[in-house]
């Protein structure tokens, strides 16, 4: 007999304790897998769409927190373009407005985007149906693909929002879940319907590759110096893509309500553990003396008791991982998430995840083991 | 140092008090165990018989006195688990088996110890259990053996890591008289074939009729040390 099929007997002597808490432990795992998943979902598909664009800049207001706070002069445009290095700059309006759903009354907010109508941005998109934005169609909405099953739009429909009436030139998807989920209108148009003349809250920037060229950090810094005519700073604070991604306050909330969601589940599961392990030594009191007394030295019934306690963890931790993955599916198909994170666990997420299972099964199985080897052989056996 | 003679154990103005009920459960106990020796400790219930067993086999630790095995003292030993591994076996009233184990996974448990591959710990399990007449039993748990099957079993776990001195705790006290006349007899093939050295702690005659030495106890101490077949040693 191995010592692994003596710790399973073990566990399967007390089938419904063992099952309940390897779900406790896969409730707090599949929870920790879930949001952080979630939260790094949200990240790459902020990243993936500056990346595939080939976007090596991103320029925002300094000193705002979020894109969406962020009010610069459209203008500045010009200054950037300007420079050595900067091969293509676009200015940008984000937006997040709500839409209600004029049957069912439901609310749900689209993440607007307003470029101008020959944006080097619109490359990457494939229009599914009714045809581009053009020039002169101010008030035209380019819907992404999940948005417009969320709202059941199609080209030709009328799209109120914020009381002004859009008409629904086409349908695009993206390789991004952001932009599928979201709506592009042209500038001008989305900055007269939210009162932005002139005014937008930020610039990708693709910069020259090739001998010569100026590095990114190079660009950013003369970016990030800029002056009008007349000797102000355009307040401009450029970013590589992926630092610019990492920084992103919404993305930085994500990932710590993630993070504190999860250490609370590993909290609660690891105490789960504790209490489970410390009622199978007070149990088995007596069979842990038998057990010393026949010769186990103390490391053999620490060994068995931290097993055991692995052993429920790693159940856990599976079922956990499977429970996650399950569930994101489901979740990020519902209309209010779907527009903004895919369903896609990364395998690194789900492999830390399963760690921090046998984090929670060594931690919770420690003291109890500790415990049970400090038993002396007797101790069991004078109660007969 | 280190003095071998055929003296096995011995102990030396041993003491135990138990702090919980300020019991003095013995009382500067000195007796000798010598190899090959079939010894019964007699007593009733509370005399200490038991407490001195868990001494000698290294259970508990004594609250004065000392415990000699082959002239060594059990206090300065480096580790009492590997002693009792390599050295000691216990048979016990209740037997003790694991319940979800069958009793050839039993008899395994006392060899995790040991560096045996797990197909040698399994045929060595198998060769004690056809020891004491079990081996059509290997594959049963031992809610499906009768007690007395039980108890051959808990006598093949006790010799897994071939004992030089095996310990019994009231060993057919939980037994019919029949079933008990069958474990004594194993008792005696062990003792009569392997020269392996008996301590059985029991409060029946008919156990102690077949040992060579009689050690009666009475509130912690020795008062009688009887040798079968010579003379009987009071002690005042």
């Amino acid at each position: 007999m191995w010592f692994s099929t003596f710790l399973l007997k073990n566990l399967l002597r007390r089938k419904t304790r063992t099952l309940l808490t390897s779900c406790g432990v896969a409730v707090a795992v599949g929870t920790t897998i879930a949001l952080l998943g979630l939260s790094e979902s949200f990240e790459n598909g902020t990243l993936s769409a500056l990346e595939k664009r080939g976007i090596d800049i991103v320029i925002v207001e300094r000193g705002v927190l979020d894109q969406l706070s962020s009010d610069l002069q459209e203008n500045a445009v010009d200054y950037v373009a300007a420079l050595p290095g900067v091969s293509k700059v676009e200015p940008a309006l984000v937006e997040l407005m709500g839409y209600t759903d004029p049957n069912t009354g439901n609310t749900i907010n689209v993440l607007l985007q307003g470029w101008r109508t020959d944006s080097f941005q619109f490359a990457e998109f494939e229009i599914i149906e009714g045809r581009p934005l053009q020039e002169g169609d101010d008030k035209a909405i380019l819907l992404g693909v999940t948005l417009a099953e969320n709202v059941k739009k199609h080209a030709g429909d009328t799209f109120v929002l914020n009381e002004e009436e859009l008409e629904v030139v086409g349908v695009f998807e993206s390789f991004s879940t952001f932009e599928s989920g979201g709506a592009i209108m042209p500038l001008k148009g989305l900055q007269a319907m939210s009162f932005r003349e002139g005014s937008v809250t930020g610039f990708p920037v693709i910069l020259e590759h090739g001998p010569g060229a100026p590095t990114v950090a190079e660009v950013a810094e003369q970016i990030n110096q800029l002056k009008d005519n007349e000797g102000r700073s355009l307040n401009l604070l450029a970013r590589p893509s992926r630092e610019y991604t990492q920084e992103a306050m919404h993305i930085k909330m994500a990932h710590a309500m993630a993070l504190m969601t999860s250490l609370i589940a590993v909290f609660v599961g690891g105490i789960g553990m504790l209490n489970t392990m410390i009622m199978s030594v007070v149990e088995r009191v007596r069979e842990i003396s038998i057990l010393r007394a026949i010769g186990w030295r103390k490391s053999r019934v620490v060994a068995m008791i931290l097993g055991e306690s692995l052993i429920l963890s790693a159940v856990g931790g599976v079922l956990g991982a499977i429970g996650a993955v399950v569930l994101v599916s489901l979740l990020t198909k519902l209309p209010t998430v779907a527009g903004f994170m895919t369903g896609r666990i990364a395998p690194q997420v789900i492999f830390e995840g399963f760690l921090l299972a046998l984090a929670v099964g060594m931690i919770g199985g420690l003291f109890p083991a500790y415990r049970a080897a400090q038993l002396m052989p007797s101790e069991g056996l004078r109660s007969e | 140092m280190k003095v071998i003679d055929d003296v096995l154990v011995r102990t030396e103005h041993l003491s135990k008090v138990y702090p919980d009920g300020n019991v003095n459960a013995l009382c500067d106990v000195n007796v000798e165990i010598r190899r090959g020796e079939y010894v019964a400790i007699m007593g009733p219930s509370g005399s200490g018989k038991s407490t001195l067993l868990s001494m000698l086999g290294a259970l508990d630790r004594p609250t004065s006195g000392e415990v000699y095995f082959e002239g060594e003292r059990l206090s300065s030993m480096p580790s009492l688990d590997r002693f009792r591994s390599e050295k000691i076996g216990f048979v016990f009233q209740s037997f003790y088996l694991l319940p979800t184990l069958t009793a050839l996974e039993n008899v395994q448990i006392p060899m995790f110890e040991s560096n045996r591959p797990v197909k040698e710990r399994a045929a060595k399990a198998k060769e004690l259990l056809a020891s004491v007449g079990m081996s059509h039993r290997l594959h049963h748990l031992p809610s499906k053996l009768s007690v007395g099957e039980r108890q051959r079993v808990a006598i093949a776990r006790s010799l897994a890591n071939d004992p030089v001195l095996l310990f019994g705790d009231e060993p057919t006290g939980n037994l019919d008289t029949k079933t008990a006349e069958l474990i004594l007899g194993l008792f005696a093939k062990l003792h009569d074939e392997s020269g392996v050295t008996l301590v059985v702690v029991t409060h029946s005659d008919e156990v102690a009729a077949r040992a060579e030495r009689v050690i009666h106890i009475r509130d912690g101490q020795v008062v009688e040390d009887s040798h079968i077949s010579t003379a009987t040693t009071k002690i005042a």
